[in-house]
């Protein structure tokens, strides 16, 4: 999903880019007098059917810059990025998914720091909201823009819920579940056929920082890990709870036999599942592949005891930089900014991919035309409550020790969840001690 | 000689003092490696929650896995020997999975024993047990992967043969002569002999399991990859829960995905110590075990 | 000297052999049967994942998806869909590539060591044994981290030529193994060649090649299968380069791409291991041979 959106972003920043040079031809011949030809690359996590689009964006840009050469090379990850710039391989230009990695790229270097760009070309950073301003900085230091966000809601589809009886998506935890379990139908030896809402821990799009923002849970505390709170436990035993009523093993098997997550086959597509936490590109994705599937969005239900978060959600979202062994780095500037800061440019790409635009400018953009059922995302994103998962040296590696908790304790083979989440803690400090060692302090 | 001396102290030499060197310092390849003593074998010892599930698995594996090929494989051994007929065609049915590439084989089990659709639950289904979670179930997990190793134990398997095969025939008629069965013959004169093959085949196991990685990766991402494909945080590595992070696994994981190159050579420092641990147990303990053949009469 | 013995002209004695009867012959292989039926069984049981994986790999999609045993109708499309979905025969080049390059390289480097110290006596040749036998044994992943940053530090990485050139230099497994047929040499073939005014290479090479030329069939053959079962080292060093990965990486990363269409994923399987068959059916000797020379003479 999030390889789909960031190829979407990338062609939308290309599109962008491509009409932002088209709308401003003086400033830009000024830029391309300075800036002298070169043959650039950039890497992107898209595959086809997006890869075609974005390269179709990118040779937009490069009739916009004549001189400017760019090699597009799709399907890349993260690792991939990561292993090159360390390998010295790396592309001009690089766009990742995760916003984790900012906090590995920004104080080593990896990824330059754009601060003297954006001052030269005044580009502020106010013209990003905050999330998205946040989750490309590192304490100081803008090594990344935010290029297209991902903002997370409820998906339900219409027809299931009619048949139940049911005309609204649920507001509340208790509501969600008690509708889950209505709308759940087995066979007849027992297995599940439709699943109401599916608890199961990383399945799809259902890991923790998902759900955070429903019970108001956040990741540090200043420096320090702080998971061990009532906000997480509530989630936890929430999860845990519908879980063992379904049955762990039998929703083994059920997403065992699911389709995978981005193919045709997709559960909630097919209707195997009735409420969903998805993205918003769901809403792009539905349209290709399930256009008669009668379904809803909304903001996630959020907890009974923390009712005035409705409306919020979870938000993150690609970045795009410059590794620091570009030979290009003005070229690749030009670049990298159409990407991130042009607002019709993003209004477009949002359009054709179904992201969310990543500065105010272009949420406001009266070309913006998004698909029906998008709208609750772009809400999402404008909510002050919506957060995202803070920038840490270890990049991802604290989400993935949490994550290895979690679904120990939601399997059962770990009951004590206090403990453990305390556990998580210290586990996780000490990486990030590990991860300062032997640095001046 | 010289290329060889060349490449030994290049790929070998070299690299071991490095390691030991890394070991003590942090070096993410983006900066230079920055000393800092002892703080990874701290680390280590004492911190690291992700360790000593690696380093169970792993022994696990050593101590169940490797053991159960080996009679695994000196059982279809000696069934082939005592056949007559057809040993070629049964020996060639016996290899054919080994020949199987890792990634191919695993790719394949993994189809097999899916616990939703996979033929095995099905036929399994049709004779009403309920089958388990395969490789999606963390007690499953291991004894699954343990189920694809001995699928190719064909190698080990003609080494016994013919190690078998190779046992003279005047020892088990002296046995005969003495009024021994099948089974005495069997104790106390086949296995005898070939006691050094089975020691050979017992460290070459022992070594391979040390080594464990590719059935492990693959299994791994494979069966946890019908989970999310969400940016953040896609990290299958020991699905499910830890049950097959190997040591190698958990080792490529610190030293390529997070680039913790530091703390990934101490592991390799531990890992170093416990081969050299466990090669010189078996061999020392082997003298027990082990008959080598008097030099002919 | 016997009278009796006259089996090639006297049909009528009872010594010829006669083919048993049809009532006899099919006794006596339904014994052979009943007491080899474990033998048997466990042979089934090995052939069985085959036999699944074939089954699958000519079903749709959909049928693949589902708890169905029998294709219905059989696609033998799918074997030919493979090749358009990933680049497969551009991973075949690069297998052959490194398998290639590996062997020849490796040939030429241990022969020469293995030689040396089988034959030659020099101090510390026993030594030198010693250690080799060590590196044999240390998993790879206790080097791997000074390797790939020597390999990054060099701009190599994302190509084959971490894989490759290594083999050039020697390897422990390889050697230990000529080592140990080159010492079954009686020492009279090249003293005879010794005499006639050869030097030690030209013993090598016309004397000793052709003594052993099983063993290095053999250890040719192991060294190609093993860089085409290599899954850790392309991994490693072309991870993020697609355009080299081999066959191993390929269809490990056949799944992620392409939306795990198990079909085409067990299709591209059977495919990945036809080669393999294939060069075990044309060199049956030469791998039995090689198997048990590593087994029975270490």
């Amino acid at each position: 999903m999030a390889r789909v959106l960031g190829m979407l972003s990338l062609l939308l920043a290309l599109t962008l880019a491509a009409s932002g040079c088209g709308g401003s031809k003086k400033s830009d011949k000024a830029d391309s007098g300075e800036v002298g030809p070169a043959n650039i690359s950039i890497w992107t996590p898209f595959v086809d059917p997006e890869l075609k689009t974005f390269k179709a964006v990118v040779a937009d840009f490069e009739k916009a810059h004549p001189g400017i050469h760019v090699k597009v090379v799709g399907g890349t990850n993260d690792d991939k990025i990561v292993a090159a710039i360390r390998g010295g391989n790396a592309p001009d230009v690089a766009q990742s998914f995760s916003s984790d990695n900012t906090g590995a790229f920004c104080p080593s270097g990896a990824w330059i720091d754009l601060g003297p760009y954006m001052e030269k070309d005044g580009v502020d950073d106010s013209i990003f909201p905050e999330a998205p301003r946040d989750y490309s900085k590192f304490e100081g230091t803008r090594c990344a823009l935010p290029m297209l966000a991902d903002t997370y809601g409820l998906y339900y589809n219409k027809t299931l819920l009619a048949k139940a009886g049911y005309k609204n998506p649920p507001k509340t935890i208790s509501q969600l579940t008690a509708m889950a379990k209505k709308l759940t139908q087995r066979d007849s030896s027992g297995k599940l056929k439709v699943v109401g809402f599916n608890p199961f821990p990383s399945w799809y799009e259902n890991v923790p920082a998902h759900f955070a923002p429903s019970w108001g849970a956040t990741w540090m505390d200043g420096d320090k890990s702080a998971l061990n709170t009532p906000a997480w436990a509530d989630q936890l035993r929430w999860q845990k709870s519908l879980i063992d009523w379904y049955g762990y093993d039998n929703l083994v098997r059920f997403d065992a036999g699911a389709g995978d997550e981005f193919s045709e086959s997709n559960a909630f597509e097919t209707g195997k599942v009735a409420m969903h936490m998805d993205g918003e590109w769901r809403v792009a994705f539905i349209k290709r592949e399930a256009p008669k599937l009668s379904y809803g969005t909304a903001p996630f239900p959020v907890a009974d005891d923390k009712q005035d978060l409705y409306g919020a959600g979870y938000v993150t979202g690609s970045i795009i930089g410059i590794p620091k062994t570009s030979k290009h780095k003005d070229q690749a500037w030009l670049l990298a900014r159409y990407l991130g800061a042009n607002a019709n440019a993003l209004a477009k790409l949002s359009n054709g991919i179904q992201n969310v635009p990543t500065t105010t400018a272009s949420l406001k953009s009266p070309l913006l035309k998004p698909l029906p059922g998008f709208q609750t995302f772009l809400d999402v994103f404008g909510n002050a409550n919506t957060t995202t998962t803070p920038i840490t040296r270890i990049g991802a590696a604290n989400q993935e020790t949490f994550q290895s908790f979690v679904s120990k304790y939601l399997s059962g083979s770990k009951k004590d969840l206090e403990g453990g989440l305390a556990g998580v803690d210290k586990q996780i400090d000490a990486q990030l001690k590990q991860a300062q060692a032997g640095q001046a302090p | 000689m010289s290329p060889w001396i060349l490449g030994f102290s290049v790929f070998f030499g070299y690299p071991l003092v490095m390691s030991a060197y890394l070991s003590f310092t942090h070096y993410d390849l983006l900066s230079s490696p920055r000393w800092i003593g002892l703080a990874n074998y701290r680390y280590l010892f004492t911190t690291d929650q992700t360790i000593w599930p690696a380093v169970k698995n792993t022994l696990w594996f050593i101590a169940i896995a490797v053991p159960l090929q080996v009679l695994f494989a000196l059982g279809i051994a000696i069934m082939l020997s005592r056949a007559r007929r057809g040993i070629g065609l049964f020996r060639t049915i016996f290899y054919l999975p080994a020949l199987a590439p890792p990634v191919a084989a695993t790719l394949g089990f993994v189809y097999l024993l899916n616990p939703a659709t996979g033929p095995v639950n099905t036929i399994l289904g049709k004779v009403g047990i309920q089958g388990p979670l395969w490789f999606d179930s963390p007690q499953w997990s291991k004894p699954s992967l343990t189920l694809l190793a001995l699928w190719g134990v064909g190698n080990t398997m003609i080494i016994f043969l013919a190690a078998v095969l190779d046992v003279p025939s005047h020892l088990y008629e002296s046995a005969q002569l003495d009024g021994a069965g099948a089974i005495s013959r069997l104790r106390w004169v086949t296995l005898p002999t070939i006691s050094p093959v089975i020691l050979f085949a017992v460290v070459i196991g022992v070594i391979e399991g040390l080594q464990y990685f590719t059935q492990a990766y693959v299994a791994a991402n494979v069966a946890g990859g019908s989970a999310s494909y969400s940016a953040e945080a896609a990290n299958a590595l020991g699905y499910p829960e830890d049950s097959t992070l190997f040591y190698p696994v958990l080792l490529y994981q610190q030293g390529f995905r997070y680039f913790n190159m530091g703390y990934a050579s101490a592991m390799a420092m531990l890992l170093l110590a416990v081969s050299f641990a466990v090669t010189f147990v078996i061999v020392r303990n082997s003298r027990r075990f082990v008959h080598y053949q008097a030099p002919g009469r | 000297m016997s009278t009796e013995a006259a089996p090639a002209h006297a049909p009528a004695s009872p010594f010829v052999r006669r083919r048993p009867p049809v009532a006899v012959r099919r006794r006596r292989f339904l014994v052979a049967v009943a007491n080899n039926s474990l033998l048997i069984a466990a042979a089934a049981i090995f052939l069985l994942p085959f036999v699944f994986i074939a089954l699958t790999a000519l079903m749709s999609s959909h049928q693949a998806l589902s708890p169905r045993l029998w294709p219905e109708p059989f696609a033998w499309h799918n074997f030919t869909d493979v090749f358009s979905k990933a680049p497969m025969w551009r991973y075949a080049l690069n297998t052959l590539v490194y398998g290639g390059l590996a062997t020849l390289g490796l040939l030429l480097s241990s022969i020469p060591v293995a030689y040396a110290l089988a034959r030659l006596r020099w101090r510390g040749s026993n030594a030198a044994f010693l250690i080799t036998l060590v590196a044999m044994m240390l998993p790879p992943q206790v080097t791997i981290v000074p390797v790939y940053v020597l390999w990054a530090k060099l701009h190599l990485v994302g190509s084959l030529w971490p894989l490759i050139v290594p083999n050039f230099l020697g390897d422990a497994f390889s050697i230990f193994l000529l080592r140990q047929f080159f010492l079954t040499i009686p020492e009279e073939y090249l003293d005879a060649a010794r005499v006639d005014g050869c030097g030690e290479f030209r013993i090598l090479t016309t004397v000793v090649l052709r003594l052993a030329k099983p063993a290095i069939a053999a250890v040719a053959l192991f060294s190609f299968l093993f860089c085409f079962n290599d899954f850790f080292g392309p991994l490693l060093y072309t991870g993020e380069n697609a355009h080299n990965w081999t066959l191993s990486l390929g269809l490990s990363q056949f799944r992620s791409l392409y939306q795990v269409q198990w079909n085409l994923v067990m299709a591209a399987t059977l495919i990945v291991m036809a080669p393999v068959i294939l060069l075990f059916f044309l060199a049956q000797r030469a791998f039995v041979e090689g198997v048990t020379l590593t087994g029975v003479k270490g």
